[in-house]
């Protein structure tokens, strides 16, 4: 095959490759450096990464990887290829080496002993779906005239050599699975599924099976527009004067068919915002066809019309449009008819914010879009109360208030509210502990130093409070020779948290104490054959162990137990709420927990109940409505303990006592 | 009357006669070492884990041995890597090491082993007390020590006449007090308005590890612990620092590679700068004569030298081993010969002349000039590698060792520490090589 690689550093990586293979088999290692060197300089060049695949299978033999990470393909996860990619050390040059010999062995031009083809072809097709937007870069002015650096190219040189090698029809089904799989949470925050929806749409144009384009069709669609009259007319100001033409028939089309989008996807398009706002004014008896709302949605709305107009034209604009699908849930769950929650919203609405916060809520839509820092609060307010199982902790480490403002939206609507205007518009927010007021406006430190922003309006103003105050209530709980969420966790959330507590963490020791007494007291309160019967009334705030795909513990985690229940097959399922709403979580043992296809609701996780149980380190319950602990059978007991030691337990101690 | 004056000694006269004919007719100075001729068909033990010296070994194939600690046993045996563990107990007296050794040399002695090289600082001492027992001559564990106890090394050196600066062994921080004093006082300084300084070292660590410069008097109790007693205590020396590697056989210097150290701690070059190359004659002198003092009949020394602006040349110290910092890695490059199979060569006794015949290079042959530059962590967290933009398209770029991280907090460190990557160089020209081995030590090359 011709190459136009410069021959120089051809030559200088075939001799530094042939030194390598010539070299005991332990002392290969040693000449790493020049083979790695002489490789990141072929890849410099044109057709470097072909060049580099001819020898692809031999880097395995030839020990290019030996002694590295890179050294046992299965141990790779595909989520951290990206990073090593980006890496400017020679971190990104034996990731590239490492995904070409994942071609040859995708391609069976080698073998390797414990990673067959198929892993191969699987791996390569997760980091292919990971990274569309290398796979398609953007042709943006400013990566024209900055260049876009040395790595990205590299990285671009690489994806574009696979795009040629493998077939893109399996990672578009990867895309569209983890489409799927976000979507199916129902996220307040839609920004990372609509830039996966706009990187799909680049597959388009490849060669790809008909269900596949159907699927990204559907997805583009809800975002751009999925009817009729929005494949005509592009600008949202065009539409806006059609609207005005429009034939009932017309209208009724075009609601019935964004409402049908919308409801399937949770995304809603900025010309569905625009119909609404049209329909509000002037044709209110569509309202419920453009949402699609229920008998139940319907009858509350006729009933607080009023309030739900006003809500359409404060909160509910084109760059608030998620707060569209935040008010049909809204309604459906037929909250306005809690007493404080009209006045909660309405108070929203002309609230005097503090300056802080004003920024920090305008920062989140784009500049000159015309809408006020208010009008975002009030949007992102309905989008919690519309969506309580939706709200994430993005990318902070604040799992526990998100999961506190979930609880309060599901069963303290009324207290959400008032939270709310004491964050926004007096800087403080007080709670009592002990006998004690804790004012967040007097702390310092919390979890979180510096605040990811990219967090739907209510958690951006109520997380810096909320955690101040969580960690003065852990700061307070400490030393007291038990576990502090035992006391943080009622005083924290409320009432609504049980008082009864059980870690399998000793506190005095960190090793684990009587772990299957903690599973057989975990079966009793909460297995519905086992507890005689209670249902939880309650989300209950659980900690537990995360562990990445094999199984290795990565740190604690907190989430919130909705309910247990069988599933359509007839066993047992814990229904969870995970405030880190990704889309894929694989726990390793086989435990990955689905978001879709068990009887979830939107935006819960679940589990077995005996595989949630498995990575389960800490629970509430109520001592009252305890079943019998000893009926457990110890089969179920003993496995779950096997689950656990061969996994997080490693890193522990573990006593009998 | 009897006198109060105490009586006048008359025999001093009688007893210095006494004393130089005693002199005369008896040897004096250091005593002579034999070094035995061993079996050829014995094996050698590698102390200390080198996957080059093993390679090199295995090229040559002569049977051997490697004796290092138990975490290489694995990846020896995956390799059929002869190999003993060993756990080198740390921080014994010299005298207890030669008693543990004997344990370590009859499971040699079983495994037909009759020679030891040593490759690190610390296993020095081991291979002397081994090849002592070896060939039965005590006197070859102390001589091993030697090497490792800066102080004795100096005054060895200072007893054959190489030039030194002047130096004592201290055991407290007023020793330090005194030392610093009476050296300002000859050079005739004040010692708080213009002081100049000395330094303290540690008598037996490899590198830069537990030196401390002291400028001043509020420095003693500034930079000094307890740790750093006992310590040498050493006059200040100006100029250049240079190392030499030369590797000897039948007392004589086979070949002598200089290697400047451009920035000290962080970056070296092999060959060095055309100045320095010029002295080579004067410095393969001191060289010899650190092979003469030293009674030194086989193996690799790698001294340091201080080259003055006069052209005066000090002798620092002495190790019996192979260099660090990649030096023989430069000498590779840059004179196209593998020292790791010279070093084996050299140490061991029963190489022939046939097989040394033809291994070195001519010295003034070298093809342009290899760097090293030591990349360090410079705080205790790191996330991320940071290399700077200009750095690869540099014409003088070799490659480098850097890989993201896989740790991010630093151990503790002592001296210069371990370094987490190095950068090479190489270019026809030295001044190409020395900019940069300059140009990057203030660049934090970790996030």
């Amino acid at each position: 095959m011709p190459l136009e690689a410069d021959t120089k550093k051809t030559e200088t990586f075939i001799q530094a490759f042939a030194t390598m293979e010539e070299a005991f088999p332990y002392a290969r290692k040693m000449y790493q450096p020049d083979v790695l060197q002489a490789a990141a300089r072929v890849m410099e060049e044109p057709d470097g990464m072909r060049f580099l695949y001819e020898y692809a299978d031999r880097f395995d033999s030839a020990g290019i990887f030996e002694g590295g990470p890179w050294a046992e393909p299965s141990k790779l996860e595909p989520r951290l290829v990206t990073g090593s990619l980006m890496d400017n050390s020679m971190t990104a040059i034996v990731e590239i080496l490492s995904e070409l010999r994942m071609v040859s062995l995708a391609k069976g031009k080698h073998q390797h002993e414990s990673f067959t083809q198929e892993d191969a072809k699987e791996f390569l097709d997760n980091v292919l779906a990971l990274n569309v937007d290398i796979l398609f870069p953007e042709e943006t002015e400013a990566a024209r005239i900055e260049g876009r650096g040395k790595e990205k190219d590299r990285a671009e040189r690489l994806f574009q050599f696979l795009a040629d090698e493998l077939t893109l029809t399996s990672i578009t089904s990867t895309l569209i699975d983890e489409i799927d799989g976000l979507v199916a949470q129902r996220p307040i925050m839609v920004n990372r599924i609509i830039t996966m929806v706009f990187d799909a749409e680049q597959l388009l144009k490849r060669p790809i099976g008909a269900h596949d384009k159907k699927a990204i069709k559907k997805y583009i669609q809800a975002v751009t527009g999925p009817t009729k009259l929005c494949k005509e007319i592009k600008e949202p100001c065009d539409y806006r004067k059609r609207l005005k033409e429009a034939t009932e028939k017309e209208l009724q089309e075009e609601a019935k068919a964004f409402a049908k989008s919308m409801r399937s996807t949770g995304l809603v398009s900025d010309k569905h915002v625009i119909l609404v706002r049209y329909l509000n004014r002037e044709k209110k008896d569509l309202l419920p066809m453009c949402l699609a709302l229920s008998k139940k949605g319907t009858a509350h709305l006729e009933e607080h019309y009023s309030i739900v107009s006003d809500l359409i034209k404060v909160a509910i604009h084109p760059p608030t449009r998620q707060a569209l699908y935040g008010l049909t849930l809204m309604l459906e769950r037929g909250i306005l008819s809690a007493n404080p929650v009209i006045p909660g919203l309405r108070r929203l609405i002309e609230l005097d914010l503090l300056p802080e916060v004003r920024k920090i809520l305008l920062n989140s839509v784009n500049k000159s879009e015309g809408v006020t820092a208010n009008d975002i609060l009030v949007a992102g307010t309905i989008s919690v109360l519309g969506q309580p199982l939706g709200i994430g902790q993005g990318m902070n480490p604040t799992c526990q208030t998100a999961r506190g403002i979930s609880l309060w939206s599901l069963h303290a609507p009324g207290y959400l509210l008032e939270l709310i205007p004491r964050a926004a518009r007096d800087g403080d927010i007080d709670i009592m502990f002990e006998g004690q007021a804790i004012h967040s406006k007097n702390l310092r430190e919390g979890l979180v130093d510096d605040l990811h922003e990219e967090l739907d309006p209510v958690s951006l103003v109520l997380v810096p409070h909320l955690d101040r105050i969580y960690g003065e209530l852990v700061r307070r709980a400490e030393f007291r020779g038990e576990d502090v969420h035992k006391w943080v966790n009622p005083a924290f959330y409320g009432n609504w948290v049980n008082n009864g507590f059980s870690s399998a963490i000793d506190p005095m020791t960190g090793s684990i104490a009587d772990y299957s007494g903690f599973v057989r007291l975990f079966y009793s309160t909460h297995h519905p054959e086992y507890n005689d019967g209670h249902e939880l009334i309650y989300p209950n705030p659980v900690g537990i162990f995360i562990t990445n795909s094999f199984g290795e513990l990565l740190g604690l985690h907190a989430v919130s137990i909705q309910r247990v229940a069988k599933d359509p097959k007839g066993n047992y399922r814990i229904y969870f709420y995970n405030p880190n709403n990704d889309s894929s979580q694989v726990w390793g043992q086989g435990i990955e927990p689905a978001v879709a296809g068990n009887g979830e609701i939107f935006g819960e996780s679940s589990l077995p109940f005996h595989e949630f149980t498995s990575r389960l380190y800490a629970f509430h319950y109520n001592p009252y409505e305890q079943g019998d602990a000893f009926a457990v059978d110890k089969n179920y007991v003993e496995k779950i303990e096997e689950l656990a030691r061969t996994s997080w337990g490693v890193k522990y101690t573990w006593v009998e006592l | 009357m009897p006198s109060n004056e105490p009586l006048q000694d008359l025999s001093f006269k009688r007893n210095d006669q006494i004393d130089r004919k005693h002199l005369q007719t008896r040897k004096t100075g250091p005593k002579k070492l034999e070094h035995k001729k061993r079996h050829p068909e014995k094996k050698i033990a590698l102390i200390g884990w080198s996957v080059a010296s093993i390679e090199a070994l295995d090229k040559m194939k002569r049977p051997y041995l490697v004796v290092s600690l138990p975490d290489f046993e694995e990846y020896a045996t995956t390799h059929n890597i002869p190999f003993l563990p060993w756990e080198f107990s740390r921080d014994l007296p010299y005298e207890d090491i030669f008693k543990h050794a004997e344990a370590l040399y009859r499971k040699l002695k079983e495994l037909e082993v009759d020679h030891a090289i040593p490759i690190f600082e610390e296993t020095v001492e081991w291979a002397g007390a081994l090849n002592a027992h070896f060939r039965e001559d005590p006197r070859l564990f102390d001589h091993a020590v030697l090497f490792r106890d800066k102080a004795l090394m100096k005054r060895r050196a200072h007893i054959g006449g190489l030039r030194v600066g002047v130096f004592e062994e201290g055991e407290t921080k007023e020793d330090v007090r005194r030392f610093f004093r009476r050296v300002n006082q000859s050079l005739l300084r004040h010692p708080e308005q213009d002081p100049d300084p000395v330094h303290v070292k540690a008598f037996n660590k490899a590198g830069a590890a537990g030196h401390r410069i002291i400028r001043s008097e509020a420095d003693i109790d500034r930079k000094l612990t307890n740790d750093n007693f006992p310590c040498l205590m050493e006059s200040h020396l100006e100029g250049v620092e240079i190392s030499c590697e030369a590797f000897i056989r039948g007392g004589k210097v086979q070949f002598l590679n200089i290697t400047e150290y451009v920035v000290f701690g962080y970056s070296m070059m092999v060959p060095p700068s055309p100045e320095i190359e010029e002295l080579r004659p004067a410095i393969r002198e001191e060289v010899q004569k650190i092979v003469d003092v030293f009674d030194i009949d086989h193996g690799i020394i790698h001294p340091e030298f201080f080259l003055s602006n006069d052209g005066t040349i000090y002798f620092g110290e002495v190790a019996y081993r192979i260099p660090g910092g990649h030096i023989f890695d430069l000498m590779k490059k840059t004179y196209g010969f593998n020292p790791y199979e010279a070093h084996i060569l050299c140490c061991d006794p029963n190489t022939t002349e046939e097989e040394l015949d033809g291994v070195f290079p001519d010295e003034k042959s070298f093809n342009g000039h290899a760097g090293s530059f030591l990349v360090y962590p410079k705080s205790d967290y790191i996330s991320g590698v940071n290399i700077p933009k200009d750095l690869e398209d540099h014409p003088s770029f070799d490659k480098h060792t850097l890989f993201h991280p896989g740790v991010s907090k630093i151990q503790e460190q002592e001296g210069y520490g371990n370094h987490l990557g190095t950068v090479f160089f190489y270019n026809e020209l030295s001044d190409h090589v020395k900019q940069p081995l300059t140009d990057y030590v203030d660049h934090n090359f970790f996030m």
